[in-house]
C-alpha cells in the first residue's frame, strides 16, 4: 500500500466520524435559534 | 505480538509520512473522549439501578480520577515502553472496563460498573490519553502546539460521535426509546448491550493507532527545520529535563495551578450548561425564555467551542508563544466571566458567545499544555511530565463542581434559580482564573542545574540520570 492511499484511509478513518460528530451536533445546536 | 508492540519495532523506515501520526493518535483519542458522552445513557443507568444522580454520578468522578493518578504513575512507563505497547495497554484497559461495566449493568450491580469503567475504564483513559502526546512533539518539533491540538481536539470530538452514536445504538436495542423525546429512558438492558458495542467498535478503531503509529528514528528532524531557531524564543529550551527533575522545579507547581485554575472556571460553566443558560432568562415569574430544547442546542455549542478551541488556540500557541496564549486564556477569560456576571443576562446571544469564548479557552488550555512542557523541559520525558501534572485535571474535576454546585445549592431550588444565584460562583472563578494568571507569569526558565547531562541528544527510552539538585 503507497503512502498516499494510507494517509487517505488514515484520515477518512477518523475523519468520517468526526464529521458525522460535527453534522449531528450542528443540528442539535440549531435549537437554540 | 509482544516484540511487534516494541519500541524499536516502531521505528519509522525512510519516506514515511509524518502525517500518518495525527490519524493514529486521533484514533485514541476519539474513542477515549466518549468518557464525555456519558450523559446520554446517565438516565438509563438511574433508572436500571433504581438509584440516584449523585451514585452514577461517581462512575464519571472515579474515572476521571484515575485519569489523572494513571496518567501520573503510568507517564515514565509510557516512555520507556513506546507509544505502540502504551496505546495498546490503553485499548485493553479501555474497551475491558466497558465489557465489565456491561455485566455490572446486566446483573445490576453498580460496584461491577464503579469497578469497570470507572476503575479499568479510568486507567485506560489515563494511559491512552497521554500515549500519542510525546510522538507527536517529536515527530512535529516545529509545530508542537498543532500537533498536540490536532490529538486532544479529538478527546474534545469524541464526545460529539459517542453522544448520537449512543443514541442510535440504544434505539435499536430498545424499540420502546425514542431519543428524541426528551422523557424517554433507554432500558437496562439496552445500555448494557451499548456497553458491549462500544467496547468492541472502540478496541477495533484504537487498533488502528497501536498498528500505525511510529516513532521517529535517532536524530530525525522535518526538512528545513532548524532547532537552533528554537533557542532565540522566550522559555524555550533546547536542554531536556527528567520527570524525576520536573517536579522538583517551581516551574511544575506554577504549570499544575495554571491547569487547575483554568480547568475549575471552564468546568464552572460545563457542568451547569444547560440549566444555567435557561436560569440567566428566566423571569420573575418562574418561567424561562429558553426552552429545554434550545438549552440542549446551547450545550452542542458548547461542545463545538470546546473541540475548536482545542486546535485553534494551541495552533496559535506555536506563533505567539505559550506563555502569552495562557495570559489569553486566563486574563480575556477573567474578562469573559465578569461579562458574565455582569451583562450576560442582557442578551442570549451575548451569553452564548462570552461562555463559547470560555469553553474554547477550557479546550486551549489543555491541548496547549504539552507543548508548554516540551518547551520548558525539552522532549526527553515529555509525556511522563505531562502525565503528572494531569492530577490537575482530576483535583478540578472535583472542585469546579463543588464550588458551583456548593453556591447554588446555597441560593435555592433547581428549576428556580435566577442569575442572581449565580453571581457568587462566576465572581469566585474570577479569582480562581487571576490565581491562575499570576501563576503563568511567575514561569521562568527552568535552572541548568536540573537539566540532564547529554543535554539535547539522550535516546529515547533511556533511563534518566537524575542530578543532585542545590
Amino acid at each position: 500500500m503507497t503512502m498516499q492511499v494510507r494517509l487517505v484511509l488514515g484520515w477518512a478513518l477518523v475523519g468520517i466520524p468526526l464529521l458525522y460528530g460535527l453534522w449531528e451536533t450542528i443540528a442539535k445546536a440549531k435549537n437554540l435559534f | 505480538m509482544a516484540s511487534f508492540l516494541d519500541r524499536e519495532r516502531s521505528i519509522a523506515g525512510p519516506g514515511f509520512n509524518r502525517w500518518l501520526i495525527p490519524p493514529a493518535a486521533l484514533a485514541i483519542h476519539l474513542c477515549i473522549g466518549q468518557a464525555y458522552a456519558t450523559s446520554v445513557y446517565k438516565n438509563g443507568l438511574v433508572k436500571n439501578f433504581d438509584t440516584g444522580n449523585t451514585q452514577i454520578g461517581i462512575v464519571f468522578s472515579i474515572a476521571i480520577v484515575m485519569l489523572g493518578l494513571s496518567a501520573a504513575v503510568a507517564g515514565t512507563w509510557v516512555e520507556r515502553v513506546g507509544p505502540r505497547k502504551s496505546m495498546f495497554t490503553a485499548a485493553c484497559f479501555w474497551s475491558v472496563g466497558f465489557l465489565v461495566g456491561a455485566l455490572g449493568i446486566a446483573t445490576k450491580q453498580l460496584w461491577l460498573l464503579y469497578l469497570g469503567y470507572g476503575f479499568i475504564g479510568g486507567i485506560g483513559l489515563g494511559i491512552g490519553y497521554i500515549s500519542p502526546v510525546s510522538t507527536l512533539i517529536k515527530w512535529f518539533p516545529d509545530r508542537p502546539g498543532m500537533a498536540t491540538g490536532l490529538a486532544i481536539m479529538g478527546f474534545g470530538g469524541g464526545a460529539l460521535i459517542a453522544s448520537p452514536l449512543s443514541q442510535q445504538l440504544m434505539s435499536w436495542y430498545d424499540p420502546d426509546y425514542n431519543p428524541s423525546v426528551a422523557s424517554s429512558v433507554p432500558s437496562g438492558s439496552a445500555v448494557a448491550m451499548l456497553f458491549v458495542s462500544l467496547g468492541i467498535i472502540y478496541f477495533i478503531v484504537m487498533m488502528y493507532g497501536v498498528f500505525n503509529i511510529k516513532v521517529p528514528p535517532e536524530g530525525w528532524r522535518p526538512e528545513g527545520f532548524d532547532p537552533a531557531a528554537l533557542k532565540a524564543r522566550p522559555l524555550v529550551t533546547t536542554n531536556n529535563v527528567s520527570a524525576g527533575n520536573a517536579i522538583k522545579t517551581a516551574q511544575f507547581y506554577f504549570l499544575w495551578l495554571v491547569l487547575f485554575c483554568n480547568v475549575t472556571a471552564g468546568i464552572g460553566i460545563l457542568e451547569q450548561a444547560s440549566p444555567m443558560i435557561q436560569d440567566f432568562f428566566r423571569s420573575d415569574g418562574g418561567v424561562s425564555s429558553v426552552t429545554v430544547a434550545a438549552a440542549g442546542g446551547f450545550v452542542g455549542i458548547l461542545s463545538l467551542a470546546n473541540m475548536g478551541g482545542r486546535f485553534i488556540w494551541s495552533s496559535t500557541s506555536d506563533y505567539i508563544g505559550r506563555k502569552p496564549m495562557y495570559m489569553i486564556y486566563l486574563g480575556v477569560g477573567i474578562l469573559a466571566y465578569l461579562g458574565l456576571a455582569t451583562i450576560g443576562h442582557n442578551a442570549t446571544w451575548l451569553f452564548v458567545l462570552l461562555a463559547m469564548l470560555i469553553i474554547s479557552f477550557y479546550g486551549g488550555g489543555f491541548s496547549t499544555v504539552p507543548a508548554y512542557l516540551r518547551d520548558l523541559f525539552g522532549t526527553f520525558q515529555v509525556g511522563a511530565i505531562h502525565g503528572r501534572l494531569l492530577t490537575a485535571w482530576s483535583a478540578a474535576g472535583i472542585a469546579g463542581p463543588l464550588i458551583i454546585n456548593g453556591f447554588l445549592d446555597a441560593k435555592g431550588t433547581p428549576g428556580k434559580l435566577t442569575v442572581d444565584a449565580y453571581r457568587p460562583a462566576l465572581y469566585t472563578m474570577i479569582a480562581i482564573l487571576a490565581v491562575g494568571f499570576i501563576a503563568n507569569l511567575l514561569i521562568r526558565p527552568v535552572a541548568s542545574r536540573y537539566w540532564e547531562k547529554t543535554g539535547a541528544d539522550v535516546p529515547e527510552g533511556t533511563t534518566p540520570t537524575e542530578r543532585e539538585t542545590v
